[in-house]
């Protein structure tokens, strides 16, 4: 039931092209964060142009092969596409329901949760280079990293755990009767 | 007469939660990006690493200058440095060298570009390893100089099975003796403790340029312009970095 939920979703080349653009913005976030910095100096540069600013930004992309994990870097494109995938899917019923206000917030509340918790184990991922390490290290806590067992990569299997829930939620939704008659 | 039977609810619930979660990609990239943080990584011998040292500014132009003292690889006088702080122990810095070794075989040669190694030993995700083996790769340097660093270090990197799970004791005595060294005298420059203030000294330089993490580098530019590499970049990144840096002089 839920399959072909998806497949009348995905079937319809908005739908499939909105998927695509947001797995992939979020995707592009998650592997251009450590490197802000450096986009941001090159910008900063007048003598540097546009257009070689855009091939070394395409170049950076390669870092997902090489300032990540397998695991890391596998659970970051999960985690793109079933953000993608729920963003979509929120969309969708959202159109279908038109002003009809529902009852949302289990859906809102996990997706969020599971955005929040997938980008902590991206944080994780090199080192604690960013988020994770700098909030935890704030909290002068950064010790609790190698503590871990996965070394803060847990953070990325629970940000699937949470966006898969909140997928399942949203289409039972979508199944669901909108309207009961009496 | 036909009713809904969910309940009513805020309407604004879901581009609420989007808002949310947009700002909460607002503050990964606040912390992601070159912003000062009060960063504590990295302490050698229980000594913290920014202690007495300036606020961190977080800015690459802050880059201790490059000078004979320093571990280089390459011409010296190369008008492209990338100064990386490394950890012995990080799995991602051991990829970056790699790369770096790949950058040097092919700009090496020509001049182009000189690698300068520092240290940044994250005490906290590696305790006691990578410190010692930061203090053995001084102590590699000064028994057998620039060469003897650089057979060190790359020989470290080539065993290492990083994140603390590298056996210290074996592999630092094994790659002084096979770059040649003293083992005696190398022995007793590790145990004494002397380069614990140099290594804190990398350590401050790092997090005043904006490193919170490693690997961490600045690539400085013929013209003195700075760039910052943070991680392991993949090397198309780096070469086109240099690319960059070339046409600004």
């Amino acid at each position: 039931m839920y399959v072909k939920t998806l497949r009348v979703v995905f079937a319809k080349p908005l739908y499939a092209t909105l998927f695509l653009v947001i797995s992939f913005f979020v995707l592009s976030v998650a592997i251009m964060l450590p490197h802000v910095g450096l986009i941001r100096t090159l910008w900063q540069y007048e003598s540097v142009s546009v257009v070689e600013i855009l091939l070394l930004t395409a170049n950076l992309y390669g870092s997902l092969g090489t300032n990540f994990t397998i695991l890391s870097a596998s659970y970051t494109v999960v985690i793109a596409l079933l953000f993608g995938m729920q963003v979509t899917l929120l969309v969708y019923y959202l159109k279908s329901i038109r002003n009809k206000a529902t009852n949302l917030t289990s859906v809102g509340a996990s997706g969020v949760g599971g955005l929040i918790s997938g980008f902590f184990g991206i944080g994780c991922a090199a080192c604690g280079t960013f988020l994770l390490s700098s909030i935890l290290v704030l909290f002068g806590a950064g010790g609790l990293l190698a503590w871990l067992p996965f070394g803060g990569e847990e953070f990325g299997l629970i940000g699937i755990g949470l966006l898969v829930y909140a997928n399942y939620l949203i289409i039972k939704k979508i199944d669901a009767p909108k309207v009961c008659t009496s | 007469m036909e009713e809904t039977t969910q309940k009513q609810t805020n309407p604004y619930l879901i581009p609420a939660a989007i808002l949310i979660a947009g700002a909460f990609v607002a503050v990964a990239l606040y912390f992601g990006g070159s912003t000062p943080t009060p960063v504590a990584v990295g302490t050698g011998n229980n000594q913290p690493a920014v202690a007495g040292q300036p606020e961190p500014t977080g800015s690459t132009d802050a880059v201790r200058t490059v000078t004979s003292e320093d571990h280089i690889k390459g011409n010296p006088d190369a008008p492209i440095k990338i100064v990386e702080y490394s950890d012995f122990e990080c799995p991602f810095c051991k990829r970056f060298h790699d790369t770096m070794n790949e950058v040097m075989d092919k700009y090496g040669d020509s001049g182009e570009v000189a690698w300068v190694f520092r240290q940044f030993p994250l005490e906290q995700l590696h305790p006691v390893k990578a410190q010692a083996v930061a203090v053995a790769s001084e102590c590699a340097a000064e028994q057998g100089g620039n060469d003897a660093f650089w057979k060190f270090t790359d020989g470290y990197f080539d065993v290492t099975l990083t994140n603390n799970r590298t056996d210290i004791e074996t592999v630092i005595p094994q790659l002084a003796k096979e770059a040649g060294l003293d083992q005696t005298a190398f022995q007793t420059c590790v145990e004494s403790g002397k380069y614990d203030d140099h290594i804190a000294a990398d350590i401050a330089n790092a997090v005043e340029t904006g490193g919170r993490g490693t690997p961490w580098s600045v690539m400085i530019g013929p013209d003195g312009k700075t760039y910052p590499i943070n991680g392991a970049q993949p090397l198309a990144a780096i070469e086109q970095l240099i690319s960059i840096a070339k046409n600004e002089q």
